[in-house]
């Protein structure tokens, strides 16, 4: 059941916010093993459902259960980011993107895990656990939004809200088997979120369907006077959009990308840009210049602008980050200040060529990861024919539209050892509209992302919103 | 050299942390220069967020 159907059912008096929101509580609880929440507020989520059982619809998320990585402040709650530093950081208000969620009728449920301080790509944080991968639990989610990938993909709320800095959407969903969308940078308010990078940092939707993510996105999106990052530029129905389809759209899949990822990820890429062939899409192949370069050029980035971020407690609590976060860290404090110059100059370099690719093209294509996830506690993976550090597999496949800040989705289209693979669509700045209508598009005749892992819940009706069965349909 | 410069900003990192951080920025600074080779010199630096 998709969200606006759900909501439309709680909205009609079909279902109460009260059932739907128990239904997730309880899921919650028996799918502990996954790891995937921090915190969960059963009470207060309760009591927002009566109200919203009382007041009648309040929104196009009318009564939906949901659950935000926890970056994101929730007033009254706890915002770790999954370190021991904010462990008993409360916040006394909501992000915007929270505030936003509520006022269009979520309830959220709970805080999710999330790698330290969204700074790494694992969600093995050593202070909370790892989050694992509901298609194998002895694998990671990926992350930083690893919590938010895992429930979406289990079924343990019908979306999630996760972070993207450089990756850290796309790449648990991806792993997940999930759909996730990273807004052009600047569309969704960073207030309230634990900073990672004030220039990369992007909330934004994971869920089962691209219509789902729309629905969400469509309800976070939008200029926030309080927060100078955000772009005031207007918000279009992404739902109403997504129905367009894309006969005569200018897709570019990626040759490079394709060729250096796990042959069957690749092909998996390949059979994905086909099938929108056959709906009409013009697909080429195309060059993309600098992508060799645009992992370093992201680095001269996101290093010095975590490293300034964190000073003040690298000073006084540098022993309380975990191993990896730490020497990312330092490794931004250290680097020569004309490092970060340049890699601005160079960031500029790489946009202005990316527009020229964009000039001839409406969307990109691409694996969204060269790899499957690995085990919980490798670092290490193999690809092409060598093992290599699995944050450096990560880099030629997320960096370079990072970098520009382009909207791009992780869109599931095929397996692998059981396990799913992401199709990666990239589009212009502030069209994300035309990123999901693609998405939407490829849902419409694959079922990739409908299908299930081994634990998650079905969502069929049995007089409710949801059954307390383990589905059966596990890829 | 990296220990005083972390100290002078009032960080104490360990001898472990500075080994994986001399790594790391080895790394990057390598592939700095290529960069700055590359870049043509009248680029601007990209604004916030890059236009």
């Amino acid at each position: 059941m998709s969200i606006a159907e759900l909501a439309d059912r709680i909205g009609s008096g079909a279902l109460t916010a009260r059932a739907a929101v128990e239904e997730s509580l309880r899921r919650i609880e028996r799918a502990e093993e996954l790891n995937a929440f921090i915190s969960v507020r059963p009470d207060r989520a309760l009591e927002e459902a009566d109200e919203l059982d009382r007041r009648g619809p309040a929104g196009p998320l009318h009564g939906v259960p949901m659950a935000v990585k926890d970056v994101l402040d929730v007033a009254g709650e706890r915002t770790t980011a999954g370190s021991r530093i904010l462990a008993d950081n409360v916040a006394t208000r909501d992000a915007a993107a929270v505030a936003a969620l509520r006022a269009a009728g979520a309830v959220i449920v709970g805080k999710l895990n999330t790698h330290e301080f969204a700074y790494g790509a694992m969600t093995t944080s050593p202070h909370f656990g790892p989050a694992r991968n509901p298609w194998d639990a002895s694998r990671i989610c990926g992350g930083s939004s690893g919590g938010s990938g895992s429930a979406a993909a289990a079924r343990l709320v019908p979306a999630t809200l996760g972070t993207d800095t450089a990756g850290s959407i796309r790449i648990p969903a991806c792993f997940c088997g999930v759909t996730g969308i990273r807004p052009t940078t600047g569309r969704v308010s960073n207030r309230g979120v634990v900073p990672v990078s004030f220039t990369l940092d992007t909330v934004g939707p994971l869920a089962p369907s691209a219509e789902d993510c729309a629905v969400v996105l469509e309800a976070i999106a939008g200029h926030d006077g309080h927060d100078p990052t955000t772009a005031d530029v207007p918000v279009p129905s992404y739902r109403d959009d997504l129905g367009r389809g894309v006969a005569g759209l200018r897709i570019g899949l990626v040759r490079k990308l394709v060729d250096r990822a796990d042959p069957r990820i690749g092909a998996a890429a390949e059979a994905a840009a086909n099938e929108l062939a056959g709906l009409g899409a013009h697909v080429d192949e195309v060059e993309v210049p600098l992508l060799d370069e645009a992992a370093t050029i992201l680095q001269l980035t996101l290093l010095p602008e975590a490293a300034e971020v964190h000073l003040p407690w690298l000073r006084t609590r540098l022993g309380d980050y975990g191993a990896d976060v730490r020497v990312r860290l330092l490794t931004g404090l250290l680097l020569p200040a004309t490092a970060a110059v340049t890699g601005r100059r160079a960031r500029r370099w790489f946009c202005d060529q990316l527009g020229d690719v964009f000039a001839r093209f409406d969307v990109l294509a691409a694996p969204e990861m060269l790899v499957l996830p690995p085990k919980i506690g490798e670092d290490t993976v193999e690809l092409g024919g060598e093992r290599i550090l699995y944050r450096l597999s990560l880099m030629p496949t997320n960096s370079p539209w990072t970098l520009a800040g382009i909207p791009i989705a992780s869109v599931p289209c095929g397996f692998a050892d059981g396990l799913p693979v992401g199709l990666a669509l990239a589009g212009r700045r502030f069209e994300e509209a035309t990123v999901l209508r693609a998405a939407h598009a490829f849902q419409t005749v694959t079922d990739w992302h409908a299908r299930r892992p081994p634990v998650a819940f079905d969502d069929a009706s049995s007089g409710g919103v949801y059954t307390r069965s383990h589905s059966e349909k596990g890829a | 050299m990296l220990r005083a410069l972390a100290e002078r900003q009032g960080v104490h990192p360990t001898d472990e942390d500075l080994e994986g951080v001399s790594v790391f920025l080895e790394t990057v600074l390598q592939r700095l220069t290529d960069i700055e080779t590359a870049l043509p010199p009248e680029t601007p630096p990209a604004g916030e967020p890059p236009s």
